[in-house]
């Protein structure tokens, strides 16, 4: 694990795409928006637990993407996936820890 | 941008300046093993200082109905004590030595970032003086070192100390998530070639889990804390109950910051003993790998238990248990380490040296606190001892007997190391012993007192309510710590003057930083060693015991003592980053810019509300954009990309 | 900005920035701050969603107020919309930015990385616009909200303006450091860090879209 040699696999150059495949990931980000917006508009079609459901489902893919590719965190060295999707993963926890313990208008913390 | 072109040209004609002492080589310094020292060094100043402020509360509390101290001062004294014993003395403490030494133990020849290094130690200088300043402006703060709300409200808290606090840790608060990137890249990428993550010290791993811990914690109380300064500043109320805000949401983000934090206090010392106690038993430590992953085990439990700092606001059942359970689920963590260090002196060779005193010292003051801290995590008995003496024993007994008795043991470990002289070793035990019982005389009957109800953070009380003996005893053991403390400051000089010169190796130690000089060239390593094993230096120290006694790793070690000095041939060619004052201009110009965020709607220098603080802040912002403009030319000087191109 | 030591005997390296984990060291104590940011920003987004919640019950509760919901009052969905797609489109521009340094087409890379401080740059315009707006309308960093005469006491405001306040500093510290890599790297076309400037700068900047991706759905829509 430590010696002391590249590892140009995955250090360096991640795979490089072309700008055609950001192209279209831009693309696929903006028809989401678009449909988030679509769906933001039309929300009385919905169910509420179905429209939070969709709207965070878009937002997960939204972010997804931008972490995936734009960032290019897939295929890249698997220590900057822990130390940035660890702290996400507590990030998310407390999220929704603390929407839990104040939840009500007294919540069991409040 | 002509200048940075110039320094280009000149980078290797222009060597660091590190030999000989000169005030340029310490306030211009990138090096970690000064910058280690700059923070022990202040540390042990605020130590200092933390300590008159215990001792003056003591004397208040000596008697029933004291009028020594006032209220108010009182309240000053007890908030700013705790707010500088973990944020000035035993945070930076860690962080002192842990500077100092794992690089060394990495086998590196500087931190990952040497500028961002000098960064975190100017700005941690600069918040703690500005918490400090605020003694000077009309007093300091007085809300307790967890700040509850809505005592914090302008309301409440007027004037300027709450501004001061949250201001002065904020910037501590930036320098410790700095610090803790700049470990986390030392210890994953700058190891030496063969210093595998399951070869790291111990030391090592647990400096890496505090470091996680830092950047997961800190953002929390950031964001606490900047909202309490909206509440201040701008009548913002989030956490004030009377306009719809909300106290406990304080409390909340304020304890998912503050558990973790006492394992930033207590991982790294519990790191050192794991070095400490094989070194003077002459075994390898008992189970590395339980040591080690319990420390990670700790380091996530410790973000599922913060409620239990709140049992007594009425959570409700459900949250009661759960925050109950994970705290004892924590124990078992903690108390695998405490039998891994038993076994490793079980049937050891023990040198009982002092070091090795404090170590086991620590072990045993840490057990108790540990003790109260299980009888504390069930809500049901924690709901009769919150807020009461008991609380205050239990937390003394795992700071002061855990973390500030083990950084002794590290001091007595690693003084030879970075001063080059031992620490006279009689005068030590003497110490360590008056230390022991004078610190159970101070802390243990308020166990008693606690339990027979005396509150925490009075400044005085009636007589005959049976509290008066203990208090007696406990003052009476405060000046006798204080006494102990200034035995060893007066050690410490002493030595560092004619103490006996270390050699390269004077414990006869296993790991990395004993084969280098004490204390090391700056550049640490003339040959960064190939690492074998666990215990590259024992390895090769002794060979034939490598396979059986010392744990199975019988792989040669070709690791050797070096013996070298800054004019050592081929010292020079080593590139080492060269002095810069850019990360002072930064770190004052956020000090200075802090000092103005204070000040926005008060007045000061007899100015209009706000003018003197937006000159203040536009000064800091002016100073920030010079310290990063010196910052990119000298970081591209230095850059080993630039090394590698001329 | 920053920079590191390199590991090894301090000859010239051919990679010098790769340490023992196989990765650049600056990139790996990005990420690392990258990582403790997610929980910066999801505690501010935590708060406001409580006391947004807290807010909605309170309204509830005084039975004919419901009306006066503070988001569909106050956060309009064309502006915030713009907003998003501008900084959608900075992350575009930069990432094709990035790959025209890996390639060396330095006039491309001006180009992108033009575009994405321009878009930066339009996206605060566009913040503080909103927020002077909002302002006049009666949201404030104030306990209360006023609309159509009644006085609300809510700490939506204060909650807002502290979350997308310091998502708006984010960028505009994004945009300074994007400007200093543009002019690092015109001064210094050939010099062999740039690529990896740039790519830091980008992942900063990636990451500073990513938040308001969150905050879009998470306080605009929801
Ligand atoms: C066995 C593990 C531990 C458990 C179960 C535990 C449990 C607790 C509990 C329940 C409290 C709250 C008491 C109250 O306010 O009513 C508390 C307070 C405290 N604990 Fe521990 N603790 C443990 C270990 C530690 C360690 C290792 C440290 C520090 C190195 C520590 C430092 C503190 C401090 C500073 C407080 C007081 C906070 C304040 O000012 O209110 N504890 N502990
Ligand atoms: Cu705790």
């Amino acid at each position: 694990m430590a010696e002391h040699v590249a590892h140009d696999d995955h250090s360096v150059a991640h795979e490089s795409h072309s700008t055609k495949f950001y192209w279209m990931i831009g693309g696929i980000l903006a028809v989401v928006t678009a449909l988030e917006v679509g769906i933001f508009l039309v929300e009385s079609s919905f169910s509420a637990t179905m429209f939070l459901v969709i709207l965070l489902g878009l937002a997960l893919i939204k972010g997804a993407g931008v972490i995936a590719f734009f960032m290019h965190l897939r295929g890249d060295a698997k220590i900057f996936q822990f130390v940035f999707l660890v702290p996400l993963l507590f990030a998310f926890s407390l999220c929704l820890g603390f929407l839990k313990l104040f939840s009500n208008h007294v919540g069991i913390a409040g | 941008m002509a200048i940075a072109e110039q320094h280009v040209a000149s980078a290797h004609t222009n060597s660091p300046d590190y030999e000989g002492f000169s005030w340029r080589s310490w306030l211009a310094t990138v090096d970690h093993k000064k910058i280690g020292i700059i923070y022990i060094v202040v540390a042990f100043a605020f130590f200092v200082l933390g300590g008159i402020e215990a001792v003056l509360m003591r004397v208040q509390l000596g008697a029933a109905n004291n009028t020594f101290l006032t209220a108010d001062t009182y309240n000053q004294l007890f908030t700013m004590h705790a707010t500088t014993m973990i944020f000035l003395v035993i945070m930076p403490m860690n962080v002192g030595i842990g500077n100092y030494i794992v690089p060394l133990m990495v086998g590196a020849r500087d931190m990952a970032f040497p500028r961002l290094n000098a960064l975190s130690i100017w700005l941690f200088i600069g918040g703690g003086l500005l918490l400090y300043l605020s003694f000077l402006t009309g007093g300091a703060p007085n809300a307790g070192w967890f700040a509850y709300a809505p005592l914090t409200q302008n309301q409440y808290s007027p004037g300027a100390a709450m501004d001061y606090w949250v201001l002065g840790l904020g910037l501590t608060g930036i320098a410790s998530i700095a610090g803790g990137l700049n470990f986390i890249v030392t210890v994953l990428n700058m190891r030496a070639p063969g210093m595998t993550l399951n070869r790291l010290p111990l030391f090592v791993w647990m400096n890496l889990v505090v470091s996680f811990i830092i950047i997961f914690a800190f953002p929390t109380f950031t964001v606490a804390s900047i909202q309490l300064l909206f509440d201040r500043q701008f009548g913002g109320a989030v956490f004030n109950p009377a306009q719809g805000g909300d106290a406990l949401l304080w409390q909340h983000l304020f304890w998912f910051f503050g558990h973790p934090e006492v394992y930033i206090l207590i991982l790294p010392v519990m790191g050192m003993v794991s070095e400490i106690l094989p070194t003077f038993s002459r075994k390898p430590i008992f189970g590395y790998s339980f040591v080690a992953y319990s420390g990670v085990a700790i380091g996530f439990l410790g973000f599922i238990v913060w409620a239990h700092h709140m049992f007594g606001t009425g959570m409700g059942p459900m949250a009661n248990a759960f925050f109950s359970g994970a705290s004892m689920v924590i124990a078992i963590p903690t108390g695998v380490k405490i039998f891994n260090w038993i076994a490793t002196m079980w049937s050891g060779d023990l040198r009982l040296t002092t070091a090795m005193l404090y170590a086991i010292g620590f072990i045993s003051m840490f057990i108790i606190g540990g003790i109260s801290g299980i009888t504390l995590a069930s809500s049901p008995i924690d709901l009769q001892q919150t807020d009461s003496y008991y609380v205050v024993a239990h937390l003394h007994y795992v700071l002061f007997g855990g973390s500030i008795l083990g950084l002794f043991a590290g001091g007595f470990y690693w003084f030879p190391k970075i001063t080059g002289r031992m620490l006279d070793d009689k005068l030590g035990k003497i110490q360590f012993w008056l230390m022991m019982v004078s610190f159970n005389l101070t802390f243990f009957p308020m166990h008693i007192a606690g339990t027979e109800g005396m509150p925490r953070r009075i400044y005085t009380y009636e007589a005959g309510m049976g509290w008066e003996i203990w208090n007696q005893i406990e003052t009476v053991g405060t000046f006798l710590l204080a006494l102990s403390v200034l035995m060893f400051l007066y050690n410490a000089i002493k030595s560092i003057r004619s103490g006996e010169r270390a050699s390269n190796d004077p414990w006869d130690a296993s790991t990395l930083e004993w084969m280098i000089p004490s204390p090391p060239p700056s550049y640490n390593f003339l040959h960064v060693p190939t690492v074998t094993s666990r215990r590259p230096l024992w390895d090769a120290k002794y060979p034939h015991a490598v396979g059986d006694e010392h744990g199975g790793h019988s792989k040669p070690s070709n690791v050797r003592y070096e013996y070298t000095d800054e004019n050592t041939p081929g010292a020079k060619d080593i590139h080492m980053p060269t002095l810069t004052f850019s990360p002072m201009w930064l770190s004052g110009g956020l000090t200075i810019a802090a000092l103005g965020f204070i000040y926005i709607n008060k007045e000061i220098l007899g100015l209009p509300e706000g003018i003197a603080a937006l000159g203040f802040i536009a000064i800091g912002i002016v100073m920030v954009f010079v310290g990063i403009r010196a910052w990119i030319v000298d970081s591209r000087r230095d850059s080993p990309y630039m090394s590698s191109h001329h | 900005m920053s920079s590191s030591v390199s590991h090894g005997t301090g000859e010239a390296h051919q990679k010098p920035l790769l340490g023992s984990m196989g990765v650049d060291s600056r990139k790996l104590g990005l990420w690392a701050f990258l990582g403790s940011e997610t929980l910066f920003f999801v505690t501010l987004i935590t708060t406001h969603l409580i006391f947004y919640a807290r807010t909605k019950a309170t309204l509830a509760a005084a039975g004919t107020l419901e009306h006066l919901d503070p988001r569909t009052h106050y956060l309009g969905i064309e502006l915030t919309t713009v907003l998003a797609t501008l900084l959608l489109a900075s992350s575009l521009t930069m990432v094709l930015a990035l790959a025209a340094s890996k390639v060396k087409d330095w006039k491309k890379f001006r180009v992108w990385q033009m575009a994405t401080i321009l878009l930066g740059a339009a996206f605060v315009g566009g913040q503080v616009y909103e927020f002077i707006h909002l302002y006049h309308e009666g949201l404030k960093l104030a306990p209360q909200y006023v609309l159509e005469g009644e006085t609300v006491k809510s700490l939506y405001g204060v909650t807002f303006f502290t979350m997308t306040g310091f998502h708006g500093l984010h960028v505009t510290i994004g945009i300074i450091w994007l400007i200093a890599t543009y002019v690092k790297v015109a001064k210094f076309p050939d010099s062999p860090e740039n690529p990896m400037d740039i790519e830091l700068a980008g992942l900063y900047w990636h990451f500073v879209d990513l938040v308001w991706v969150a905050i879009f759905t998470l306080i605009y829509l929801i």
